[in-house]
């Protein structure tokens, strides 16, 4: 049986992940309702996006909703109007609100998105905004806006990879696209201890449990569509000659259609493919089934959002969901730091240094 | 050998037998004979016996892009009356019922679309439309398919998809405004990029509006772009080196 993603897994493992399939179903119906309450807000040459645990197919009653109104056109004022309508719209579903950051609930325009790709005018927000275009975004309604800017971000991280093209290099990974994502997950890493500062440790054990397992997940999901740049190609002559500079617009739509899976499915597909490691990868998918069970507590969401540093040492929520986070990494290493398996070998090879 | 030519209307918009005359003087083997308003569809088909079309190896004609509904069944009679070789191109937005066309479907070329419509733009927006027209063709319009995602990603898309219905090119740079213009030098680089896999078979149309003195420099920039040659990908490469930066471990 082919693995596309991880329900496929946990029908061939014989595992049972209800809260991974209960996240799924409740990211189709929030979906549908956001789509019916905002059909007929959005613009020519805007999309509205989504963002985080409903776009990666993984919502809970607890989950925010992070959105953004892309704009990839004429700008007008106009845009500002429809994005405030848009979120009145959404607190009429009694959706949580998107974070205090200002990264969603709002517009971005693609210009930035496109063109500030490192350097001065790359802010943390337009890094946050462009990598989870890629990560984990979906189109709410007309999805034009939001393929052309994803298409064309997608674009200038292939074709200004000059050693992607060059037919002396043998291996075929997309390092311009690998460093933003490794820098992204730094970023979220670092921006985790910037919130600590800045909030007084509020909501601190639940932003950590996180950071542990969905934003972990969501960089193996990209580091992993980079690898398979190298792994779905065995022969170094096809792999040589798929990777030409002639042919970068297949290149492109590849990975976009690599990209387009959630964090879940990519990881749960590749891993079968090319990481004989059945344990460690089921143990991975378990920790994360656990880890979604606490999101969907909402007596233990609660808890974990409301505990204070102090409390952390002795805190059974807390320490329950840190040995989640524990058997989480623990399957990561086994994985992705040994050089046993093709997954291992490109981590230690690419992923670090 | 591709077929390559230009719509009459590119060339005289609503005034075929000018087109035809000023493109007599060139050795094109396609046409396609263009009646983008409604009203311009029996004037043509009156005047088709009277036209002289022996040299063309390739004809087609292109359906107004709006009409009412009631107009609908009355222009599918009109339209049947067609030679059976000659494509029809079709805009999918102008369809009301789809079952009013299925006698016309295998010889419909059904045209992806510009950014001003809300269907008929990517792969699955064009998916419903085939599905009730499951006989019909393609015409696939490069710069519409710029204009919706310059990144030519979505083309490939479309060409990967639909590569065996399409029947016909449309070439030409389309603006922010959606007029058909002559091809940029941006857009000649982005047509590069996907002509690996555009159909040797499918005819080339084009559609820009060219001064008279252009029609024929105008049709050999397409022939190069869609045939290409060394000189051309090398000063893509070029470019492409130029504008580039550099990459962490290369």
């Amino acid at each position: 049986m082919e693995v596309r993603g991880v329900e496929d897994l946990a029908i061939q493992v014989g595992a049972d992940w209800p809260f991974i399939l209960k996240g799924r179903e409740n990211s189709r119906i929030e979906f549908d309702r956001i789509k019916e309450a905002c059909k007929a807000l959005v613009m020519p040459d805007t999309s509205l996006v989504v963002f985080g645990s409903l776009a990666r197919g993984e919502f809970t009653d607890g989950s925010d909703i992070d959105w953004t109104l892309l704009v990839d056109g004429i700008t007008i004022p106009q845009h500002l109007t429809v994005a405030r309508q848009i979120a009145e719209e959404l607190a009429k579903l009694e959706s949580k609100p998107p974070g205090r950051t200002g990264t969603f609930g709002n517009m971005a325009s693609s210009h930035s998105l496109i063109h500030c790709i490192g350097g001065e005018d790359d802010s943390n927000t337009n890094t946050t905004r462009r990598s989870l275009l890629l990560l984990e975004a979906r189109p709410v309604g007309d999805d034009e806006a939001f393929n052309r800017v994803r298409n064309n971000i997608l674009k200038r991280y292939l074709e200004e990879d000059l050693g992607l093209w060059r037919t002396s290099t043998v291996r075929k990974i997309p390092h311009f696209l690998l460093n933003d994502f490794a820098r992204y997950w730094r970023t979220m890493a670092v921006d985790f201890a910037d919130k600590q500062h800045d909030r007084f440790h509020e909501g601190f054990a639940l932003r950590n449990i996180k950071l542990r397992l969905s934003r972990k997940l969501l960089y193996i999901s990209g580091l992993l569509a980079c690898f398979r740049c190298q792994l779905d190609f065995p022969d170094d002559q096809d792999r040589i000659a798929f990777f030409s500079r002639g042919n970068s617009v297949e290149v492109a739509s590849y990975l976009r259609n690599l990209l387009d899976k959630t964090p879940l499915d990519m990881t749960a597909e590749t891993l079968t493919r090319f990481a004989d490691k059945r344990t460690a990868v089921v143990d991975l998918f378990g920790a994360y089934e656990n880890f979604l069970g606490i999101l969907s507590d909402k007596a233990k969401r609660k808890h974990l959002e409301d505990l204070t540093p102090d409390q952390l040492e002795t805190d059974a929520v807390y320490a329950d969901a840190r040995g989640i986070s524990h058997r989480f990494a623990d399957a990561v290493k086994t994985i992705f730091l040994n050089s046993d398996n093709p997954i291992g070998d490109l981590t230690i090879r690419y992923g670090v240094f | 050998m591709r077929f390559i030519g230009y719509s009459t209307g590119a060339i005289a918009l609503g005034d075929f037998s000018r087109a035809l005359n000023l493109l007599g003087a060139y050795d094109f083997q396609a046409i396609e004979l263009s009646a983008l308003r409604i009203a311009e569809v029996e004037p043509l088909l009156s005047a088709l016996g009277n036209l002289d079309l022996k040299r063309y190896k390739y004809i087609s004609f292109h359906a107004p892009s709006a009409f009412r509904e009631e107009e609908e069944e009355h222009l599918v009679g009109l339209l049947s009356k067609l030679p059976e070789a000659w494509p029809i191109v079709l805009h999918p937005d102008a369809i009301y019922r789809a079952s009013r066309w299925t006698s016309l479907a295998p010889r419909l070329a059904i045209e992806n679309m510009d950014r001003r419509k809300n269907t008929g733009r990517s792969v699955s927006e064009l998916k419903h439309v085939f599905e009730l027209l499951p006989q019909a063709k393609m015409c696939f319009d490069l710069g519409h398919a710029r204009q919706v995602d310059p990144s030519m990603i979505g083309a490939y898309q479309l060409l990967k998809a639909y590569d065996e219905r399409i029947v016909q090119l449309h070439v030409s740079e389309v603006d922010s405004l959606n007029r058909h213009d002559v091809i940029s030098r941006a857009a000649e680089m982005a047509f590069s990029q996907i002509r690996q896999f555009v159909p040797k078979s499918a005819a080339v149309i084009l559609e820009g509006r060219v001064l008279e003195k252009d029609i024929g420099r105008e049709a050999e920039k397409v022939r190069f772009i869609l045939d290409g040659n060394v000189q051309s990908e090398h000063a893509v490469e070029e470019r492409q080196k130029v504008s580039a930066i550099s990459v962490v471990r290369q």
